[in-house]
């Protein structure tokens, strides 16, 4: 995951959606799928718009994965509907409790995968100005964004450590395992830190001018669409209240 | 013209990092100055008084004046020095603000607010000249550390700044980027820009500079041309910490081994990356203890995922049998240790005591300030790791490793970005584990380390062993070979 993360290298092929259309699924699919609005009446509407990251996976070239995750879903889907009306006691409860929370989680999950393995920086920092979200927080927000996977990059280097020094659940020193993780981890993200806002400043970054974007965004049909099927399920659910 | 005029500087904070004093420095316009002088001379603080990190990023106390064209530049806030300056650093992996090559060569002209068609035609002429383009189009994170180099200098030549400082731009590449690297900065002379390196690695440099000014604890103690720099006697240059301005080899190894003991013998050590094509492909190797082995070749020839199979970081990568007993990747992991390039990664404890104590089987601190005296770091006991300096930290790690009783260590680039005279000890080192019978390899482009300090080459090329040979007098021939090769090649 940590090669394709925030690269256009990522997307070649599918539908090509819009930074903001993304931001705008991720929104509705935390508020509808995540957050459960609009109670059981929209229990049918759930799954419609959890089908949505399945075909963004899948034309993206991602088969594999889409077809893991229309699995995963439909298996805890009908796991609810079928299973769970047969069966009593404490399997039942647990099995209500890990497919219903896999149902909601997921779909956001794969989403939020999606906008960042497709989206690169410089779109995210156009979608933003577009939005007239000013720069104060555009930039700490990709800041994070680009940090990401350098910090897994240094997370998986202290893991490699601290196994050739046998230090782990199953080794030593168990007890103080968190803190020997997070003291390396903050040293080198901090200077990691440093040497980005350097490079960064002495690009001008911060200049007192309106930053330009040379890259191309914008609303394409495959957006429309995405947009047109979001703007549905809001309507239907304001009429199911 | 870049005018310094009685210059002192001091971090604040840090009174013991390395400031400058009494600096005087006048660079022409279109001059190509390399900086020198042992780590911590002040020769990073010179590039950063350049390009106005120092005051606006640094602060401290200032004294003196810089000025660019007769402006101050420490009333200049930064984002107008980048307009003239341009800034390459010395990690190529940390330098860049987008994941996408493409973006990133555009984002300093899209910082300033340049006009799209404008940034466009810069970005395309940079890529032309540069000849960047089978780099467009990726993430930074599959690239190269030459390539990230090269890319983080297309984009600040798109801004088109008349000046150019560079800060260790060499220490993580290797020979064949070296020389591109080269290129680039004899494209930009010719181009009339002034430009600043400051730099350990001189021979790439020495004909291209057109002075070459010595540092030592912050201030300017000499000034040299690059002949008077060739033809300085050995002894001298090595006093002054320098590292050697050319290719040449210049002292036979002493080849000398001992503790002619046990065999480490691979077999079928094969290993690929998910979905990739096969990364190491060895079908059988041999190396016996008691020997310092380099393991050289382009980037992306397999060393370091050697390393990781040789020290169990890898599952399923084939047989590692040592002196007849077949290791698994657990046992591997107990009986290997790798030297990591950033050493801040394997140290966790809050003193340098701890550090040694919880490699132990069994706590054991006499035999723990044995082990740190041995490796200068007694006085150190307890201070926290994180606050020791790169080579403490190096050999706290081999303390450590030590402690543990580890047999085989991999040594991952130990001396990049070091001077000559931290190479130096680093050889020392690794010398003094060869006499314990330890097996070492050690990974790194630095000749003069292999020379200095190693008895075996082993040179890889896509994943296989292209050659291994032991470094007697036709050892060293090859050695010699395969480093100038690589560096006409590219030419």
């Amino acid at each position: 995951m940590q090669r394709e993360f925030m690269s256009r290298e990522g997307q070649i092929k599918g539908l090509i959606l819009d930074p903001r259309t993304k931001l705008l699924l991720i929104l509705m699919i935390s508020v509808f799928v995540l957050g459960g609005a609009g109670g059981l009446k929209l229990f049918i509407l759930r799954p419609i718009l959890s089908f949505i990251p399945f075909v963004m996976l899948v034309t993206s070239g991602r088969v594999g994965q889409g077809m893991l995750y229309a699995l995963a879903y439909s298996t805890c889907y009908f796991a609810q509907i079928v299973l769970l009306p047969e069966m009593t006691g404490m399997g039942s409860a647990f099995i209500l409790i890990m497919s219903g929370a896999f149902c909601r989680f997921l779909p956001g999950f794969v989403t939020a995968y999606f906008f960042v393995s497709t989206t690169t920086v410089s779109e995210f920092m156009a979608a933003m100005e577009r939005m007239h979200i000013p720069d104060k927080i555009t930039i700490p927000l990709s800041v994070v964004f680009r940090f990401t996977p350098t910090v897994m990059e240094e997370a998986n280097a202290i893991g490699d450590a601290m196994k050739m020094r046998g230090i782990g659940i199953f080794g030593r020193k168990r007890k103080k395992l968190f803190e020997y993780r997070i003291i390396p981890m903050i040293t080198c993200s901090a200077k990691i830190g440093d040497n980005l806002s350097q490079a960064a400043l002495t690009r001008g970054l911060g200049a007192p001018v309106k930053r330009t974007n040379i890259c191309n965004i914008g609303f394409g049909f495959w957006d429309a669409v995405i947009i047109c099927i979001c703007i549905l399920v809001v309507v239907w659910s304001i009429a199911y209240m | 013209m870049i005018e310094f005029c009685d210059v002192s500087f001091s971090y604040a904070g840090d009174e013991n990092v390395d400031g400058v004093k009494n600096i005087n420095l006048k660079i022409k316009d279109g001059e190509c100055v390399l900086l020198c002088g042992e780590s911590g001379c002040g020769k990073t603080t010179v590039t950063r008084l350049v390009n106005g990190l120092i005051p606006h990023f640094y602060g401290g106390n200032l004294i003196g004046s810089v000025k660019y064209d007769g402006r101050q530049v420490s009333d200049i806030p930064l984002y107008d020095t980048a307009m003239t300056t341009g800034s390459v650093f010395q990690n190529p992996g940390t330098q860049f603000f987008n994941t996408d090559t493409d973006s990133e060569l555009a984002f300093g002209c899209e910082n300033l607010g340049f006009g799209k068609e404008e940034i466009k035609r810069r970005v395309e002429s940079t890529v032309k000249e540069m000849k960047l383009e089978p780099l467009l189009g990726k993430s930074i994170f599959n690239l190269s550390g030459g390539e990230k180099q090269k890319i983080a200098c297309g984009s600040v030549n798109a801004l088109l700044p008349k000046v150019m400082v560079l800060d260790e731009p060499s220490s993580n590449l290797d020979v064949a980027s070296i020389s591109d690297l080269r290129n680039i900065i004899m494209n930009w002379k010719k181009q009339g820009k002034t430009i600043i390196v400051a730099e350990h690695r001189l021979y790439y440099l020495v004909d291209v500079a057109d002075r070459i000014v010595y540092m030592k604890d912050g201030i300017i103690k000499g000034e040299f041309t690059s002949e008077e720099l060739i033809n300085m006697p050995n002894e001298k240059r090595r006093k002054m910490g320098l590292r050697r301005p050319t290719f040449r080899l210049e002292k036979k190894m002493d080849y000398e081994i001992s503790g002619q003991g046990k065999k480490l013998v691979l077999k079928d050590f094969c290993f690929s990356y998910r979905k990739k094509q096969e990364a190491l492909n060895i079908p059988s190797a041999e190396f016996s203890t008691g020997h310092v082995i380099a393991v050289i070749g382009r980037n992306g020839a397999g060393k370091s995922t050697f390393a990781r199979c040789v020290c169990g970081l890898e599952k399923r990568s084939g047989i590692l049998d040592f002196g007849g007993k077949k290791l698994g990747t657990g046992d591997r992991l107990k009986t290997c240790y790798m030297v990591m390039q950033d050493t801040g990664h394997q140290l966790f404890t809050e003193s340098v005591l701890d550090e040694v104590l919880l490699s132990m089987e069994k706590e054991d601190e006499k035999e723990a300030l044995l082990i740190l005296e041995r490796l200068d770091l007694k006085e150190y006991i307890d201070r926290h790791p994180q606050s020791l300096s790169g080579g403490q930290k190096q050999r706290l790690a081999i303390a450590s490793a030590l402690a543990a009783k580890k047999e085989i260590f991999v040594f991952d680039e130990p001396t990049s970005g070091l001077d000559f005279k931290h190479m130096e000890e680093v050889a020392a080192i690794l010398r003094e584990l060869k006499e314990k019978g330890k097996t070492i390899f050690v990974i790194t482009h630095d000749i003069e380390l292999i020379e200095s300090c190693c008895t075996d080459v082993l040179q890889l090329e896509a994943g296989r062993i292209a050659d291994q040979y032991p470094l007697d007098e036709m050892g060293e021939q090859k050695l010699f070979d395969f480093f100038s090769n690589r560096k006409q090649e590219k030419k």
